[in-house]
């Protein structure tokens, strides 16, 4: 019999939080008996409308603003109770993702990354080399030394995630940290996020709308008038299961069907050329996009091209004929495959769904 | 392999461990830079140019005391700087000379009163400072003219002038004959010693020259100073005391050092003229620490967002006062090089035309390096309390 081993401490543990802006008349609450675990390793989304409190609770976590109410616990470290000079050392293990960049013009990107480097025991060389490495990782590795006015608008974002980065941080705050980012730039940033959790078990909590994330996000929390709203865990089934909803024939669904195509649809990927279907051959698959691009080529001609959340294959499925068009990835795809039984079953259940992929099975046949 | 290394690591240790931001900040905006060393430059001579007319105040004071040519003198116990007329009598001076130790004592005539040159420029008279001395006595002065041409006095009415004098006196100018008091005298010489700020113009004359512009004999004539020096080997204390011994309680026996600190204490202590430069110099400094105050603090609201974040990542407010004023006294520096340099030319061309000696020394530069700095200082501290109030919870 081995021992029980003992949970690990969460990277962030809230109870009980309230929080309030003002004083007297002009008091006004945000957060009202706030609770969340997060886990080391997990990549939590946090939405929610505008005023809902999700900034309060990330600035409240990352020590920027004394606690009132409630405990928090960052890292094991317990908060309530510390003066704003005690939360300065809670911050530098954190990594700070703000929604607007912030870099000192005056510096080069590697300089604006070592400002931060510099609160840990590094030498100067190995500050440096770290933030090379770093800025190389979000694509930067040519703009070392560029100053801020010499960048992007996505580039100076990168530059400034790369500072909340470099430090290794074991939870990282983000606030909307892809808004200013271009396609390329987010997967980037997306994957390294995603990297840092499983390699260094980090807890990544950020605040975002892009769906791009919340695909790969662990759990999803939602906020209202202050209060978490729904807090859902996100397996491979679940979040499928949610990004099927937002895929307009799809949505139509019960619960029950878009929980059993989820759990047996299977995603696969394809390198750009690769030819997905070819036309002439038998088909009983339906593609769901879920990241990437696609062209649709009908006698050596381009048809349409086709990105996430758009599907193809039905016709086949649907009438029984071979393919009529040839698809061919463009870009690196990752799609969801959905097998005719499927299909047909969904079709059966519900009338609506019949009736909307028949559109699209009208529309282009 | 090593000869390669060495150089290196040597090189590494000059390149700084941390970002320079206080630097990299500061030199960001040429042009910003070139407008806030400006400011800085122009406080910054205001003080100099202040401190350096009060120096060559009291160099144009000294001057004269200063060339005294003696170990020991002997004046009026009651005077309260040198000079104003406040003379001893003669039979005081044979006393002097019996004292043991003493090589050799001159007396000294002065008046600074009752005297008018012609001035060749513009035909009228003008007061100056007259010093007699007796041309068969040791020089008194060790001022070059004077020491050597001493014995040019011999003959009557003849006069040695300051070719350094002010302008309007024209003792700069070719003359041979002139008018003192409407008397005619005879230029025998030039000397350079410059005017100070109360005498324009300085005429030496012999004894029996001065004695008879009072209608007296040199023998009888009361003296400002006794100039002595001492025998080899003898201790001007000892010599100083027997002095003030045989001599009434009227006199006071001066050393040569003591002399000079006890007029310049008078110019620093008592006169008004120290005050008013050092008002002079406050002034630079009040508006130095305003134009620096104004270049943090728009520095500071340029980069407030940035200060911010530096605080929500885990800088304690230290670092960034550090920074601040690091930043602050580096403008200072880049204000004080040029006018430093723009000052030696300043100093150069008032020195030429308000005839005054005013020189670049190390007391005004070190002395308006710290008022530099200490403007900037202050201007940093008072921009710095932004920082400190910034909040880190805002930027999120």
């Amino acid at each position: 019999m081995s021992l029980p081993v003992p949970p690990p401490t969460p990277a962030i543990r809230i109870d009980g939080l309230d929080f309030a802006y003002g004083q007297g008349p002009a008091r006004y609450k945000v957060l009202f008996d706030v609770a969340l675990d997060i886990p080391p390793g997990q990549l939590a989304v946090l939405t929610g409308p505008s005023g809902s409190g999700k900034t309060t609770l990330l600035t409240l976590i990352g020590g920027l603003r004394s606690l009132q109410k409630g405990r928090i616990e960052v890292l094991g470290r317990d908060l309530s109770g510390l003066s704003a000079r005690e939360l300065v050392p809670v911050r530098r293990d954190i990594g700070f993702i703000f929604q607007m960049h912030n870099l000192f013009d005056s510096l080069t990107a590697s300089e604006n990354v070592r400002m931060a480097l510099e609160l840990g025991s590094g030498s100067r060389d190995e500050n440096r080399h770290a933030a090379h490495e770093m800025l190389k990782e979000l694509g930067l590795g040519n703009r070392v030394g560029a100053k801020p006015r010499m960048l992007s608008g996505g580039q100076r974002q990168r530059v400034a995630i790369a500072r909340a980065l470099a430090n290794r941080p074991r939870l990282i705050l983000a606030d909307e940290p892809t808004a200013a980012l271009d396609k390329e730039s987010t997967r980037k940033v997306v994957t390294l996020f995603k990297r840092m959790t499983v390699e260094t078990g980090a807890a990544v909590l950020m605040v975002t709308h892009d769906h791009r994330i919340i695909e790969l996000a662990d759990r999803l929390i939602h906020m209202v008038d202050g209060r978490i709203a729904s807090d859902v865990m996100l397996d491979n089934e679940s979040r499928l299961g949610e990004f099927l909803k937002s895929v307009e024939p799809f949505s139509a669904l019960n619960l029950a069907d878009l929980t059993r195509i989820a759990e047996t649809a299977t995603l696969r990927h394809f390198e750009p050329g690769e030819v997905i279907i070819r036309a002439g051959d038998a088909g009983d698959e339906l593609f769901l996009i879920s990241e990437g691009e696609v062209e649709v080529m009908r006698d050596d001609h381009e048809v349409a091209r086709l990105g996430p959340a758009e599907f193809f294959g039905e016709v086949s499925v649907i009438s029984g004929e071979p393919r009529n068009a040839t698809v061919i990835a463009t870009e690196p795809v990752d799609a969801y495959v959905v097998e005719k039984d499927e299909l047909d079953a969904a079709m059966q259940h519900s009338t609506r769904f019949r009736q909307q992929l028949r559109r699209f099975f009208n529309r282009r046949r | 392999m090593t000869a390669l290394t060495l150089p290196r690591r040597g090189l590494a240790r000059l390149r700084p461990a941390r970002v320079p931001l206080a630097w990299r900040n500061l030199v960001a905006d040429k042009w910003r830079l070139a407008r806030a060393s400006a400011g800085i430059a122009f406080a910054v001579l205001l003080m100099l140019v202040q401190l350096g007319f009060e120096q060559s105040f009291f160099t144009a004071s000294l001057a004269a005391v200063e060339q005294l040519n003696g170990d020991l003198v002997v004046q009026n116990a009651s005077k309260y700087r040198f000079g104003t007329r406040n003379p001893f009598a003669p039979k005081d001076f044979e006393t002097i000379k019996t004292v043991a130790g003493i090589a050799t004592a001159a007396p000294l005539y002065a008046d600074w009163v009752d005297f008018f040159w012609t001035s060749p420029v513009d035909n009228k008279p003008h007061l100056v400072r007259v010093f007699a001395v007796d041309p068969d006595a040791p020089a008194v002065f060790s001022i070059p003219g004077i020491a050597d041409q001493q014995t040019r006095l011999k003959t009557d009415d003849s006069v040695l002038i300051d070719s350094e004098s002010r302008r309007f006196l024209g003792m700069n100018r070719n003359v041979t004959e002139a008018k003192l008091n409407g008397v005619s005298v005879h230029v025998a010489g030039k000397f350079s010693l410059g005017p100070d700020f109360m005498s324009d113009g300085t005429v030496v004359m012999s004894d029996r020259t001065f004695a008879y512009f009072f209608r007296t004999t040199p023998a009888a004539m009361p003296i400002e100073a006794a100039v002595i020096r001492l025998q080899p080997n003898q201790n001007a204390a000892e010599v100083q005391k027997r002095l003030t011994a045989a001599l009434p309680g009227t006199l006071k026996v001066f050393t040569k050092a003591e002399l000079v600190q006890f007029e310049s204490n008078f110019q620093a202590k008592l006169s008004s003229a120290a005050p008013i430069f050092w008002l002079g110099a406050l002034v630079g400094f009040v508006v130095g620490t305003l134009i620096s105050y104004q270049i943090m603090y728009t520095e500071l609201s340029d980069r407030m967002p940035q200060y911010a974040t530096l605080k929500g990542i885990g800088y304690e407010n230290g670092y960034l006062a550090g920074s601040v004023l690091r930043q602050s006294l580096l403008t200072g520096i880049a204000g004080y090089v040029p006018a430093w340099l723009l000052c030696l030319a300043v100093y150069r061309v008032v020195g030429h035309i308000a005839l005054l000696p005013l020189h670049m020394t190390w007391r005004v530069t070190l002395l308006s390096l710290a008022l530099t700095l200490g403007m900037c200082l202050l201007a940093g501290m008072i921009a710095l309390r932004r920082v400190i109030a910034a909040d880190p919870a805002e930027i999120f």
